[in-house]
């Protein structure tokens, strides 16, 4: 049996207008189950304003839930020591690159975390090397962030979770404000994390080609879990995807539309599967 | 002349004189004609930023003219000034730019700036949020408590207030989903059909750009690479990823399924396109 | 590009002064800016010219930077010179016309003056130079630290720096942004009197201030997402460590300082 890590209970959290400035926008959740289990790559799909963002924040004990309960390892995090419990537990990184990071340059950006956890110094610097190292950008770590381009300052936010050595790192729309190439550095760093240092990745995105790439992808409507499964089995659904104001990949679009039974994930199938039914008659 | 912005031997260096020598842009020759819909595609930093501030006059080319209506903008400070509303230009997330206690204030900001009567201020904006599809009852809320979307559409109308011959907007659906992005392109195509306007759309996404545009640009090192009608310019997969830039995949799958050596045109760029091409092909092999 | 800048003037190196740890570069410039105020004559004011001249040698930073950050002040330099020329009586006198006097005394002064001021910026200026705007800031908390026990927020304050040094970039390139949208809608910026451009500021400075809220916001957000509660139990990656160097910077500072009180008891005072 699979070790669940992050468990979502009857999840109901509403934003409540108490007056309070809040700049940004906070989108109900009704009665959400989601358990997020050790090692996966969940991709979490919604339109703008399903909620998905919300699930995320309630990932770390940014939010609290107005119902329900949200653990992480088993720990309900009530009090303000044990959402700090959580929050080692689980890291966050946000959508927007340049208002996440601290310092002024790249390495001492990294140490934060780790500075906070009060660990020390020489094992910070080991840390903070190696997530570096993993993130690609070792070379650039006496830069300065703001000379950075959108998906190096995005692998400097990711390093500085992973030297803090979190079990699970939530990614609320990392590539939602970058260029293509930004956005595949990043796709690439969560994939090498996931699959080599085995980090449990919760992906927040509107992006089908990203969501192709999980273990498992679940699909938000108006504040509700409406699908859950591997993307071959939610991408089948193409009617029910169009309800939630998403979009199928192309190449998957393309044999639902030629007739073809099976879900393609990517351009490699569709080409095979489109020889195939073409018999090589050609 | 039926250009309404064209660019002559266009040069733009930072740290000119000293050996930190920049060129942002270098020896572009562009140009629009009355009502076409031009893309400008190209990686980040490939100078499309830097090339389309210079078609309202927010940058001084270091070298070479920019006409807007057969007129060199800067040959005095009114024609620099007149340009800024025949050339409207969009910036990416131009939500940022909303300051007005309401929508209706904000949009009118443009045609306060132009001096028009009070009548004629309020029919554009009217008018412009009718275009850009911001709500009636939005007009007379503050901008801020607004939805991302609407915000946008809000920003987006106060750019169209101001009636320009041409409209550049820079990656005008970035950070939206795909609902958004797809109502965000009918938006600009219903604008360009219902006014004729001329378009320019800055992007780097290769999809939405084959459906809607007449000719493309395409930039790389400050410089234009390539230029063509879509057919001319995406038949170039290779040359095009080696500048950062990624055909869409249906374009891709065309092109492997050639490569097979079966008989189907490069020329692909929509699943539409696809889908029936494919339908009439299995149909041959099937009959 | 404005965004490309460097905040703050740290020209890059790595001479001695470069390496030096920044706790002591902070205590012993301003020991070196106390010296200034301690002499009395010329000779003694020589050392610290001699000291700010070896100093800025050492540093390896071009003559023409160090003279660069003298530009600012000339107007100052000047200014303070006829002050003192004028106004400054005894002494010998040297020129004479009408009520005004030159004296002895009033040039003394006023050479005295301005060694005096041209000292304090280049040796102020050196600290900056070879220092990282950052290292600096990280110095200055450890320095002050001592403080705490006055509850003095120590650790608040210098967060508070290196985040401003962090977001005056990103904030100079989004003033860059919302001044050519809102001049690309026609906005004026440029013409018309105090009142007008006063005026024309608010469509600036509001989406400033809105993108700086949700910015500061988000920051707040991310800081608490990476278990930040403020200074206490956080541990530093980069240690400080004095080492040989540093020694001797404090050697050449004492040395310094002893001639210069010896030539003030062995002369006669100037001023």
């Amino acid at each position: 049996m699979k070790e669940k890590l992050i468990e979502f209970k009857n999840v109901s959290f509403a934003y409540e207008a108490d007056g309070e400035a809040v700049p940004e926008t906070k989108d109900a959740l009704k009665g959400v189950n989601l358990d997020i289990y050790k090692g996966e790559f969940l991709a979490v799909l919604g339109h703008n304003g399903s909620g998905k963002s919300t699930l995320a924040k309630l990932c770390n004990a940014i939010y609290e839930p107005t119902e329900g309960t949200v653990s992480v390892k088993g720990i309900i995090p009530d009090t303000e020591e044990k959402a700090d419990e959580v929050r080692r537990i689980v890291g966050m990184v946000f959508q927007n690159p340049d208002n996440q990071i601290v310092a002024t340059i790249v390495e001492d950006d990294v140490a934060f975390g780790p500075e906070n956890l009060g660990i020390e110094p020489k094992e910070i610097r080991k840390r903070v090397d190696e997530a570096l190292k993993s993130v690609n950008m070792y070379e650039l770590r006496h830069r300065e962030p703001h000379k950075l381009s959108g998906g190096q300052k995005q692998r400097v936010a990711i390093a500085g979770v992973i030297a803090m050595q979190t079990d699970c790192i939530v990614l609320d729309e990392p590539t939602a404000m970058l260029d293509p190439k930004g956005r595949d550095e990043v796709m690439q760093t969560i994939q090498r994390l996931n699959k080599e240092l085995g980090i449990t990745i919760v992906l927040i995105t509107h992006f089908m080609d990203e969501a192709v790439q999980a273990d498992r992808v679940a699909v938000m409507n108006s504040g509700r879990i409406v699908m859950q499964g591997s993307p071959r089995e939610v991408f089948a659904q193409n009617e029910k995807l169009n309800e939630c104001g998403l979009d199928l990949p192309q190449s998957t679009e393309l044999c639902k539309r030629l007739g073809i039974k099976d879900t393609v994930l990517n351009a490699s199938e569709c080409v095979e599967k489109i020889i195939s039914m073409l018999g090589g008659a050609v | 002349m039926s250009y309404v912005i064209e660019a002559k031997g266009l040069s733009h260096c930072y740290s000119k004189g000293t050996n930190q020598q920049v060129y942002a842009v270098k020896d572009i020759d562009f140009s629009v004609e009355k009502g076409e819909l031009i893309g400008i595609i190209g990686h980040t930093g490939s100078g499309k930023s830097t090339l389309i501030s210079h078609f309202n006059g927010l940058l001084k080319p270091s070298s070479g003219q920019i006409l807007v209506n057969g007129t060199d903008i800067w040959k005095d400070k009114e024609t620099l000034h007149n340009s800024r509303f025949q050339v409207g230009l969009c910036f990416q997330y131009p939500e940022y730019q909303l300051f007005e206690e309401t929508v209706f204030r904000d949009i009118a900001f443009g045609p306060k700036n132009m001096k028009l009567s009070e009548n004629e201020i309020k029919e554009r904006v009217l008018r412009a949020a009718d275009y850009a599809g911001v709500k009636k009852e939005h007009l007379d809320k503050s901008p801020f408590d607004l939805s991302g979307g609407e915000k946008r559409r809000a920003a987006i109308a106060g750019v169209m207030a101001m009636e320009p011959e041409v409209i550049i907007f820079d990656e005008p659906a970035a950070g939206l989903d795909p609902k958004g992005r797809k109502d965000l392109i009918k938006l600009i195509r219903d604008y360009r059909e219902r006014t004729g306007s001329a378009i320019i759309i800055v992007s780097h996404s290769m999809e939405d750009m084959a459906s809607l545009a007449d000719r493309i640009y395409v930039m790389n090192g400050g410089e234009i690479a390539m230029q063509g009608t879509v057919d001319e310019v995406y038949s170039q997969g290779e040359k095009l990823r080696s500048m950062g830039l990624n055909v869409p995949e249906i374009t891709e799958i065309f092109a492997s399924l050639r490569a097979k050596g079966i008989d189907v045109p490069a020329n692909v760029y929509t699943v539409e396109q696809g889908t029936e091409i494919l339908k009439k092909l299995m149909g041959r092999c099937s009959s | 590009m404005i965004g490309e800048i460097t905040f703050g003037q740290y020209y890059p190196g790595s001479s001695v002064l470069h390496r030096a740890d920044p706790r002591i570069k902070l205590i012993t410039s301003f020991w070196l800016i106390v010296v200034i105020f301690v002499c009395k004559n010329f000779f003694s004011l020589g050392i610290i010219a001699l000291t700010a001249i070896i100093t800025s040698l050492v540093s390896r930073v071009p003559m023409k930077m160090i003279l660069k950050s003298l530009k600012p002040i000339v107007i100052i330099l000047i200014f303070t010179a006829i002050l003192n020329i004028f106004y400054t009586q005894g002494g010998a006198t040297y020129w004479e016309w009408w009520k005004i006097k030159v004296t002895e005394k009033g040039v003394n002064t006023a050479i005295f003056t301005m060694i005096r001021i041209i000292s304090l910026v280049v040796i102020s200026s050196i600290l900056t130079y070879t220092t990282t705007p950052t290292a600096l800031t990280d110095g200055l908390e450890r320095v002050l630290s001592p403080l705490k026990v006055f509850k003095i927020k120590v650790h608040t304050l210098a967060m508070m720096m290196t985040l401003a040094l962090r977001f005056i970039p990103t904030l100079i390139r989004e003033i860059e942004r919302i001044m050519n949208a809102q001049k690309a809608r026609g906005a004026d910026l440029e013409t018309g009197g105090i009142l007008q451009r006063a005026k024309a500021l608010v469509p600036i400075f509001i989406p400033l201030m809105v993108s700086s809220f949700r910015r500061a916001y988000e920051l707040a957000l991310a800081m608490t997402c990476r278990c930040y509660t403020g200074g206490e139990g956080r541990t530093r990656m980069k240690q400080m460590k004095v080492s040989f160097r540093d020694i001797v910077l404090i050697l050449y500072c004492t040395a310094a300082t002893a001639g210069i009180i010896i030539l003030n008891i062995f002369f006669e005072a100037v001023i």
